[in-house]
């Protein structure tokens, strides 16, 4: 038997790849398959929204009972159900019940939650003058409850939430991160929603008063108080004031809607 | 977001840190592997050469720990999901073995052949007993040195 040493010059024993390279293949294959599940869940979403029983849709409001809490009773709480009172009555189609609730709080804003509640802050009110401006804020709002809105962007939340559990665990940063804001109070509805909310409550307007300024007016103190360039307006709750102004004008022309 | 940017800190510092330390690594045990060429350890029992007589048998033994750095502990997390070969691991494991092989040798540099040598793994470190990830592996090889009378 004869020994002869030899150093081997390939190692059979490690594979030549990149790792960097595999790493990218992988990474990447995984952010594309949980963005791919994504998209086709949340068209799952969008179809199952519209028919979903209103029980269900009650039940959903629960988290948002910490906000009512803080609700304010007083002359123009009172005065602000009065006017959605007037709204609805006019016989609107595949609404709920609904009611209105005013909350102290400086932000010039108004939500509609799941559940047929409208939050109204009272930093919004400080900026409008007359009956017709509450009026269009409010129609917008049940503008968004007629679209089913607000189940779609708490439906494709829920969905980020859970797929983020899955794939990074329940612990992880990035899901608390997202749990958190979910609870949150901002609810953002896509462009497109929100041109149709603001549609919807131009007919409304047109239904109850014969006439759609209210709108405009609140825009335009909107549009005046604010700064901020568009591009600051992306990522905000609602469009740009301007684009609304824009819009509601063309759709007012369109349809033949008295502006006086 | 503060998470995010540690990660990728701690994933560029892995990949970074780890191929260097693994490229000087390999040169070393290339070096050493030279050395040591003249000495056989294998894995029989009774590979005597006819007619020699056993001066010398002692028991040695090598063992190396390494440790997979945060950058392939990612990418076997990864693999973990689709399957297939864990490549990111190949070279850890490759490097532990030769490198006890070789600290084996070098406790009887003298010795004419290393009989019965064996090799076996382990994973130890803090990670070891959960499912998620191998913290750092450690191989063992010994073997019996045998010296003969010249």
């Amino acid at each position: 038997m004869k020994y002869s040493p030899k150093q081997l010059e390939t190692n059979v024993n490690v594979s030549r790849t990149s790792p960097l390279k595999d790493f990218c293949v992988l990474a990447g294959g995984l952010f594309a398959f949980i963005v791919g599940l994504y998209i086709f869940l949340g068209l799952c979403v969008d179809l199952i929204a519209p028919h979903l029983p209103s029980k269900i849709e009650a039940a959903l409001g629960s988290p948002f009972e910490a906000i009512y809490a803080e609700a304010v009773d007083n002359e123009e709480a009172r005065n602000l159900s009065r006017i959605l009172k007037h709204l609805t009555e006019g016989g609107a189609e595949g609404l709920g019940t609904f009611r209105v609730v005013l909350v102290e709080n400086e932000a010039v804003n108004a939500m509609a939650l799941p559940g047929g509640v409208i939050v109204v802050f009272t930093g919004l009110l400080e900026e409008i003058d007359s009956e017709e401006e509450i009026a269009f804020v409010l129609a917008h709002e049940l503008g968004h409850f007629a679209h089913r809105d607000h189940l779609k962007g708490m439906g494709r939340g829920l969905l980020l939430y859970a797929l983020l559990m899955l794939f990074t665990g329940q612990d992880s940063s990035l899901t608390s991160f997202v749990g958190n804001s979910l609870v949150g109070v901002q609810m953002n509805f896509s462009r497109n929603q929100e041109a149709m909310a603001d549609n919807y409550a131009l007919d409304m307007m047109n239904r109850q008063f014969g006439r759609v300024n209210g709108g405009l007016e609140f825009m335009g103190k909107i549009a005046a108080k604010e700064k901020k360039g568009r591009l600051a307006y992306y990522f905000a709750t609602h469009p740009h004031p301007q684009s609304r102004i824009e819009n509601l004008k063309n759709m007012a022309r369109e349809k033949n809607y008295a502006l006086h | 977001m503060e998470q995010l940017i540690i990660f990728l800190i701690l994933l560029a510092i892995g990949y970074g840190a780890g191929t260097m330390a693994e490229k000087k690594h390999y040169r070393s045990i290339e070096e050493r592997e030279k050395m040591f060429l003249k000495l056989p350890a294998v894995t029989g029992k009774n590979m005597i050469l006819e007619g020699v007589e056993i001066y010398n048998a002692e028991i040695v033994q090598g063992s190396a720990v390494i440790s997979v750095d945060y950058f392939k502990r990612l990418l076997a997390g990864l693999r973990n999901i689709f399957g297939g070969q864990v490549k990111a691991y190949e070279t850890l494991i490759d490097r532990a073995r030769r490198e006890a092989m070789l600290r084996m040798k070098q406790q009887a540099p003298a010795a004419d052949i290393i009989l019965n040598m064996r090799i076996e793994t382990s994973t130890i470190g803090r990670n070891a007993n959960t499912r998620r990830s191998i913290g750092s592996i450690e191989a063992l090889a010994y073997g019996t040195a045998v010296t003969y009378r010249k």
